[in-house]
């Protein structure tokens, strides 16, 4: 069968296992190809110039080799294997890279990637900080300059019209993740974590039309199913770091839960936000983007300006959203998981833990070094927070 | 008898000793201050973006980052460290930032300034200033304090553009004024929080006493330039402090750091060195071993002078402030100026990582260096990433080479002495090597 026959769930790993196949074909019909770090390269400007985005992941069954001559080991291992394939030549049929201020070592990383890889198109976005109206402001005048060098690279001006059309693609992508999601309510549900590991890397390697057709295949698959996951004793919430490979999840599964819901950048943290519609296109987008994407990276207060604090107040402004997820997706434990070295989600997990106690749901904190090799000790970690929860 | 040579070996400026008393006399001073109820605000390192307006409402302040130097260098770091690990705060966070959760923690529970908190401890802050600059440390730490303080977290943006970006039309004045706008917007929010009025005379004076103060420090430093270097790096990183935020009266600062300009241009004029027989020209990168720093004596007596450090200590390139008559708009230039100010020269040699790693580069040829040694301290990200980038340009570019000896911000017991010596011996057959590729090549040292 060639690849392109697969379909629903069995393309989706199929891509998963080989990312860059319908990328490097789509190259070969012509089209560019442009890899982007992190979630804030805006994925509707390379739509509407229809450019092909790929999102540069890592590779925790590869070993780090050359990754080491440019970036110590005392950084998060997840950008040091991307970088190192980067390194060894894997992402060389890239047109282009934009990288972005995505934590300091993602920024760092970004003008390692340009100074060792020189790629012939590459921009930077520096993403703000702050939530504020001057910060959104601000990201609005990145992403316009970020247009101007796409319109630079491509020869074609961008319409608004264009722009608005991408962004009914993108958000229709949106809808399809989040119907895509909702069958994981069901006890047991119709697809698995680990299947949705498989399809999230499958989106971030192909247009976002592909993907949306690739989506109600999968939908439709899952929802006529009879091989789907197991009913299991414990239903799971996962947040933290990205988690771009199946082998912590599936570790998770095979402990005795079925991770049901996701709060990671590989999963709900990237599809759930919508772009409203606003007359500039940027405004919306530059809005969904810094305000909407919930990363710990990004600095927000509940209540802008107020000189008195509340720690309850600011927990539940900065983490409520899980709450909802954990009714909705009815959870009964949450797994805070994070690379080694990542420091914006290390600063949030005893915040994090003390709203969840706060709410009543169970936690656990565990921490990785970025290899599919060194998960079996924390199995045993899960195994025992899964006994704790009865 | 060694101890002499020692001495003799290092020749120390005169001024440096009445510059570095008056930062540790106003270190002291704020604690006397904190503690006779003068409203404080922890704040993080800024790079005059926001203390200038802190000073200007006469809020106190204080740098747990600071704190976290002095806890380590004194041994009562442990405790803290500790204390955060139980907390569940992960290992691997920043030294100085588990110090500060550890310290912060024990306070609350005590409801008081712990009493063996060393020199006079930290007290409750009314408001938690983070910064958006470099690191994200400087954010997630305050934020993460409020289990602990009721002070209300404010954080000052600081855009980081790429090099090439911050070249297209219109980045920098969006940028400054991005940064203008959030800090009118920090001031509204002081007013509020301590029910005072801004004083913008005050401001204005303090900001143009900074302005100057750095750009004195500039040419101070640029008299380093000179061979025999008239200035060592252990100078340096005495009287950094009242340059990088104002640590006591502004004005007073002014007066010794133009004291210190007077002197290191006296030695230029009189060939004075600061080492005796000057060999090796170096550059340090990052924060040296505080409580090793006798290697630099033993360093200077085989004639290593160290010339140039760190850029994050340094003061931006001056460029005239004088048409700017909004202060607000002064301290973002001025903040916006020291790292941004090499982009344009990194730019035409293609490198990417403008602050950090360029300035090295820029640094190692205009002070003819012949060799590095790097300090990379091992929970600060930031204080690392760039250093092997660093060090492979020195190297490639200039024929440079260099040293790695790794250490910690906050466990001193990680600097391994001895091996770092031996590796210096190793680093001098280098440069030795290196000097003649140079010359072979046609590079002017
Ligand atoms: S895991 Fe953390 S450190 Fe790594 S890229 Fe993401 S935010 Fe940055
Ligand atoms: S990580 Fe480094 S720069 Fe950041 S706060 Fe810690 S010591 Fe300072």
């Amino acid at each position: 069968m060639t690849a392109k026959g697969k379909k629903g769930f069995a393309r989706a790993k199929e891509l998963y296992q080989d990312r860059s196949q319908r990328a490097k074909e789509l190259k070969a019909e012509g089209k560019k190809v442009m890899g982007y770090f992190c979630l804030y390269p805006v994925l509707e400007l390379f739509t509407a110039f229809d450019i092909v985005p790929y999102r540069i992941l890592g590779d925790m069954g590869e070993p780090i080799t050359k990754a080491d001559s440019c970036l110590p080991t005392i950084v998060c291992p997840f950008i040091r294997s991307a970088l190192d394939l980067g390194l060894k030549g894997k992402y060389d049929f890239f047109d282009g890279v934009v990288m972005c201020h995505s934590c300091e070592v993602g920024e760092k990383a970004a003008h390692i990637w340009r100074i060792y890889m020189d790629p012939s198109y590459y921009h930077f976005l520096d993403t703000p900080h702050t939530v504020h109206e001057p910060a959104q402001q601000q990201f609005k005048g990145q992403l316009e300059d970020f247009q101007k060098t796409l319109e630079a690279l491509t020869g074609k001006k961008l319409s608004a019209g264009k722009l608005k059309d991408a962004v009914d693609i993108c958000n229709q992508q949106r809808v399809l993740v989040r119907e895509l999601y909702d069958l994981r309510k069901s006890d047991p549900p119709l697809i698995s974590g680990t299947e949705i590991i498989e399809v999230m890397v499958a989106l971030m390697s192909i247009p976002v039309n592909e993907g949306n057709a690739l989506l109600k295949q999968i939908i439709d698959e899952a929802r006529g199913r009879t091989d789907g996951p197991q009913k299991k004793p414990h239903r799971l919430l996962l947040w933290g770091t990205v988690i771009d490979n199946t082998a912590l999840v599936e570790m998770i599964e095979n402990a005795g839960a079925n991770v049901v819901m996701d709060d990671t950048c590989v999963g709900s943290r990237a599809y759930f936000p919508m772009v409203e519609p606003t007359e500039n296109p940027l405004d919306g987008l530059s809005r969904r983007y810094l305000v909407d994407i919930k990363c710990p990276r990004t600095f927000r207060e509940a209540v802008y300006g107020d000189p008195k604090k509340h720690y309850i107040k600011d927990l539940e402004h900065r983490f409520g959203y899980l709450k909802d997820y954990a009714r909705e997706w009815n959870a009964d434990g949450v797994i805070l998981q994070s690379v080694r070295y990542c420091d914006i989600h290390g600063y949030d997990t005893p915040g994090l833990s003390d709203y969840l106690n706060h709410i009543g749901l169970p936690n656990i904190y565990i921490e990785h070094d970025y290899s599919e090799g060194a998960l079996a000790p924390l199995r045993t970690r899960v195994q025992g927070f899964l006994e704790l929860i009865g | 008898m060694s101890e002499e040579k020692k001495k003799k070996a290092m020749n120390r400026l005169k001024t440096m000793y009445p510059l570095r008393a008056n930062i540790d006399q106003a270190y002291e001073r704020s604690v006397e201050a904190t503690k006779a109820g003068k409203p404080t605000a922890w704040s993080m390192v800024n790079w005059w973006e926001a203390d200038p307006i802190l000073k200007a409402m006469d809020i106190e302040i204080v740098y747990p980052e600071n704190y976290g130097a002095v806890c380590a260098a004194i041994g009562s770091a442990q405790k803290y460290l500790d204390r955060s690990d139980a907390e569940g705060f992960p290992t691997h966070m920043c030294g100085y930032a588990r110090n500060c959760i550890g310290y912060t923690a024990e306070m609350t529970e005590l409801g008081h300034i712990p009493s063996d908190a060393p020199m006079g401890g930290m007290s409750n802050p009314i408001l938690l200033l983070s910064s958006g600059a470099l690191c994200d440390a400087r954010i997630k730490w305050f934020q993460s304090l409020g289990r602990y303080l009721d002070a209300p977290v404010w954080t000052v943006e600081l855009p980081h553009p790429g090099v090439e970006e911050s070249q297209m039309p219109g980045v920098r004045e969006k940028s400054i004024q991005f940064m203008v706008k959030e800090l009118r917007e920090l001031v509204a929010f002081l007013e509020r929080l301590t029910g005072r009025k801004m004083d913008w005379a005050k401001l204005e004076e303090i900001t143009d006493d900074l302005i100057e103060i750095n750009r004195i420090w500039y040419e101070i430093n640029e008299f380093r330039k000179v061979r025999p270097c008239p200035m060592h790096s252990r100078d340096f990183w005495s009287c950094m402090n009242a340059s990088l935020y104002p640590a006591g009266d502004p004005k007073v600062s002014l007066k010794l750091y133009r004291d210190m300009y007077d002197e290191v241009k006296d030695r230029v004029a009189n060939k004075i060195g600061a080492v005796e027989n000057e060999k090796y020209r170096m550059v340090f990168g990052e924060l040296p071993p505080w409580h090793a720093l006798k290697i630099f004596d033993e360093l200077a007596e085989r004639g290593w002078n160290f010339v140039v450090e760190s850029w994050a200590y340094h003061a931006p390139k001056p460029i005239d402030y004088a048409k700017i008559s909004d202060p607000l708009e002064r301290v973002a230039t001025q903040t916006y100026q020291w790292l941004t100010g090499y982009f344009p020269d990194a730019l035409k040699e293609k490198e990417y990582m403008g602050y950090f790693a360029y300035p090295y580069l820029e640094w190692a040829r205009t002070y003819q260096c012949d060799g590095a040694l790097f300090h990379p301290l091992l929970t600060c990200r930031t204080a690392t990433n760039h250093l092997i980038l660093a060090q492979d340009r020195l190297l490639n570019k200039l024929h440079v080479p260099s040293l790695i000896a790794e250490g910690d911000i906050v466990d001193l017991k990680l600097f391994d002495y001895a091996d770092t010596m031996r590796k210096a011996v190793v680093l001098e057959e280098m440069m030795d090597h290196y000097k003649k590729v140079r010359q072979e090549e046609g590079f002017e040292w």
